[in-house]
């Protein structure tokens, strides 16, 4: 294969697309909700748009006692209600004709010969050809027994010429000791290269945008340091409360659920140097180096805060309390919201401080980046021009209503000079498609093809807990987060944290 | 809506667009290019419809010209329609008559949208120099359908005698696709090399320009076999170790065959106009790959 060079597949040739090679997709914990709303009608749009091999198939394993009949309804069931494409039978039917369904636990080992049976009866009679991808859509703590079982069966290994790959959701551990037992685990089982990490965060079209606006442009890149950037704000809130996840979330929390992988990624795309290009191993380098650069504020108590959501009105809808949900232990002091102040150690950054801030039950769903820049050195005005004035800001807006605003003075009409905060407004939905692809898609395209870009790496894992877990056990030591009010925009901690900066928190 | 505009200037079409924007409250300038149609009152119903499809993924300003030179009075009717009765863009269809219709140039020029791309598409009936007809010579990209044209071969002919680098063809379009899979097969072991190919289907340039792309590919002997049917039917690579075909099978679904595996079926439906059209319109520079296939390619294989 290596100095092979398919004589079809011309680098000028752009509208070539990328088809994933002949293999099948094994999902664990094929039932859950991830399988059920994201994974399966993503294969079936994948399918759909023709980027999946002939003779692909799906194979789910779960505890149900399901043929693959039953197992079919199931997804066509899950496709029917989620898919973004028009559902076409004839496509369907191609699918379904590649679904198979291994009944059994995790700790089954006959269940395990029956998936490695399974496997061979697809790679005589569908052509899969010995490629095969393993989806551990389960909690972390049923990784090492389903690794081993994958061992013991002896998938995990793959024929000369086939690969085999395996799939790991986050959390990525719960501190740096057990992201690094984890990956022992995994590793001991699967090659380093065929562990892909999802973040599906990575897989959004404005988290991809965001490349293109620092480094496609000209006029952003030289503005994008510590000259022109007061500060940088990363914020993921979410309007709801922990739902049915309770029994996960109480005792990890959300600074362990989000900022350890979603918002220290976006962090780094948004921090490090431009890379050498665009490959897996350039883009790792500097989004390590920059995670590396990270240095913790020397009080945690001043520039960390916590918060716990309390019953109230979230909007129109009345909210019971974290410490009220169904399943959390009403002792419990797990942050439900967590806003942490970061430096970075580099020239380009230096003075500069990232907050990063995460929360449930907040004001509203909204995840963005907002670089905020110094203000004019000296503004020519009557000072009660510029009042008003706040500072420059870009925005990229994760979600939702994708896209970039830019925030600048303009002076208000009218016979005296008064400078103003407005609005520029870039949005993708109506520049582009209405109809993106799902980054879970995307995700699924580029293990198929083992295409590696936008998946963190270990290291990135490791420097993530790193940055993380000093504030962690910071935490530990303190009692209860404070409270603060559903539907609000968090603890009274994270406003006094800017305050003593001379910042304000964004209104997303 | 559709706001009817008879006996009108361009002034009056861009100042009746600017104040729909600011009436419906929505910006102008969100829209990525301008895609500029040229069609007879036959299909402008079709490819309008195509086109607002289409601008959901590209949102564009669309404008149809419908030429009528065999009316003696000067004039210009125009429409715009919005919302409902557009995509994501507006539609502004301009009906000029006698005189106007030879300067079709700079009755589009000022409702272009500023400074982004234009493409031009000719879905039917197109001029046998695109990159000096009035349109062409400011298109960004020139997309022609030479398949759907009163005598497609005639055309298609003066096209390729005339080509320049920003023109292409629908039925490369359609094949993209096909290409994909075929190029997909070769990913695959064993690694031989193609020692010759047979394509088979209709008299349709689709299948010219699939065979005419893997002769120059390839570099490998590249064979036409007409059938009845009227579309592309099958590709056989002859390697080693026997023939690796992509065949089309019934509805929409094709078979991959390889010496020594079992058949796979793959769902191949046929791509449709929108889908032509979007595939356009996210890529504006210059296909390289098709300017290979119908400079070098189409030599290398007998169009009988």
């Amino acid at each position: 294969m290596p100095d092979f060079t398919n004589p079809l597949r011309n680098p000028h040739d752009l509208r070539l697309p990328r088809i994933a090679g002949p293999c099948s997709l094994v999902i664990f914990g094929v039932t859950g909700d991830l399988a059920k709303k994201k994974l399966l009608p993503a294969v079936y749009d994948l399918t759909n748009r023709g980027l999946l091999p002939a003779g692909f198939a799906l194979i789910g394993f779960g505890r149900r006692d399901w043929t693959d009949e039953h197992f079919t309804n199931y997804v066509e069931e899950c496709v029917r209600a989620r898919c973004r494409t028009p559902f076409n039978e004839a496509t369907f039917a191609q699918l379904a004709s590649g679904l198979r369904f291994v009944s059994g636990a995790f700790d089954d080992a006959a269940a395990f010969t029956r998936l490695s049976d399974t496997v061979s009866e697809l790679d005589r009679d569908r052509g899969t050809r010995g490629n095969h991808a393993f989806y551990m859509s389960v909690p972390p703590s049923a990784f090492p027994v389903v690794s081993r079982q994958l061992a013991a069966s002896g998938l995990a290994k793959s024929p000369e010429g086939a690969w085999r790959r395996v799939i790991i959701e986050k959390p990525f551990g719960h501190d740096l000791a057990s992201a690094q037992e984890l990956d022992r685990v995994v590793s001991e089982v699967f090659d380093p290269n065929s562990v892909f990490r999802i973040d599906h965060y990575l897989g959004k079209e404005t988290v991809q945008n965001l490349l293109a606006l620092r480094f496609a442009n000209m006029m952003f890149e030289p503005v994008w340091n510590a000259n022109y950037v007061d500060h940088v704000q990363i914020t993921m809130a979410e309007d709801f409360g922990i739902g049915s996840r309770a029994g996960y979330f109480d005792g990890i929390g959300i600074a362990r659920d989000v900022i350890q992988n979603h918002l220290l990624q976006l962090f780094a795309l948004t921090a490090m140097e431009e890379p050498v290009s665009f490959s897996a191993a350039d883009l790792a380098a500097e989004k390590t180096k920059v995670l590396s650069a990270v240095r913790l504020p020397k009080d945690l108590s001043h520039h960390t805060a916590r918060g716990q959501y309390a019953g109230g009105w979230q909007g129109s809808e009345k909210v019971v309390g974290y410490l009220e949900e169904h399943g959390v232990d009403p002792k419990s002091t797990t942050e439900t919201y967590a806003a942490i102040r970061l430096d970075v150690d580099t020239r380009r950054w230096a003075g500069v401080p990232f907050y990063l801030r995460t929360g449930k039950r907040l004001g509203k769903r909204v995840s963005e980046i907002a670089v905020m820049f110094k203000r004019a050195p000296h503004l020519p005005f009557e000072s009660t021009a510029t009042r008003e004035l706040g500072s420059n800001a870009v925005v990229i807006r994760v979600q939702p209503d994708e896209g970039v605003t830019l925030r600048f003075g303009a002076k208000v009409p009218g016979t005296a000079m008064e400078v103003r905060d407005v609005n520029m407004d870039f949005s993708y939905g109506s520049s582009f498609t209405e109809a993106s692809p799902e980054a879970y898609e995307r995700l699924i395209l580029d293990v198929l093809l083992g295409d590696p870009p936008l998946f963190p790496t270990t290291k990135e894992v490791e420097l993530s807990w790193r940055i993380l877990d000093p504030i962690e056990e910071y935490w530990s030591t303190l009692g209860q987060p404070q409270q603060y009010r559903a539907g609000t925009w968090g603890p009274a901690e994270a406003d006094e944290m800017l305050a003593a900066d001379g910042r304000a928190w964004r209104l997303p | 809506m559709i706001v009817e505009l008879p006996n009108s200037t361009t002034a009056e079409i861009s100042r009746r667009i600017d104040q729909l924007h600011k009436e419906r409250g929505e910006s102008a300038q969100s829209r990525v290019l301008t895609l500029l149609i040229s069609t007879d009152e036959d299909h402008l119903e079709d490819v309008v419809e195509t086109a607002n499809t289409a601008s959901r993924e590209h949102p564009c300003r669309v404008i149809a010209l419908v030429a009528h030179p065999e009316i003696s009075e000067s004039r210009l009717d125009a429409q715009v329609r919005f919302g409902a009765d557009a995509g994501a863009g507006e539609v502004i269809v301009l009906r000029p008559t006698n005189g106007l219709t030879r300067h079709l140039d700079t009755l589009v020029i000022p409702l272009l949208v500023p400074d982004s791309p234009i493409v031009a598409w000719w879905p039917g009936k197109a001029p046998e120099n695109l990159a000096e007809d009035p349109i062409g010579r400011m298109a960004t990209s020139r997309v022609t359908d030479a398949m759907e044209s009163p005598n497609p071969e005639a055309l298609f002919t003066a096209l390729r005698a005339n080509w320049s680098p920003r023109d292409t063809d629908m039925s490369w379009t359609s094949l993209t696709v096909w290409r994909g899979v075929l190029a997909s097969m070769l990913d695959q072991p064993p690694y031989l090399p193609v020692e010759s190919v047979v394509v088979r289907g209709g008299n349709r340039l689709c299948v010219d320009l699939v065979a005419s792309w893997l002769a120059v590919a390839l570099k490998a002997p590249t064979r036409i076999e007409r059938t009845e049917q009227d579309t592309l039917i099958g590709v056989y690579f002859h390697r080693e170790d026997g023939v690796t075909s992509l065949e089309r099978g019934e509805d929409t679904t094709a078979i991959i065959s390889q010496p020594g595996q079992a058949e796979q079926r793959i769902s191949l439906p046929r791509r449709s106009m929108v889908e032509c059209l979007s595939e356009e319109l996210r890529r504006l520079d210059p296909d390289e790959e098709y300017a290979e296939v119908i400079t070098h390619g189409w030599k290398m294989v007998d169009h009988y």
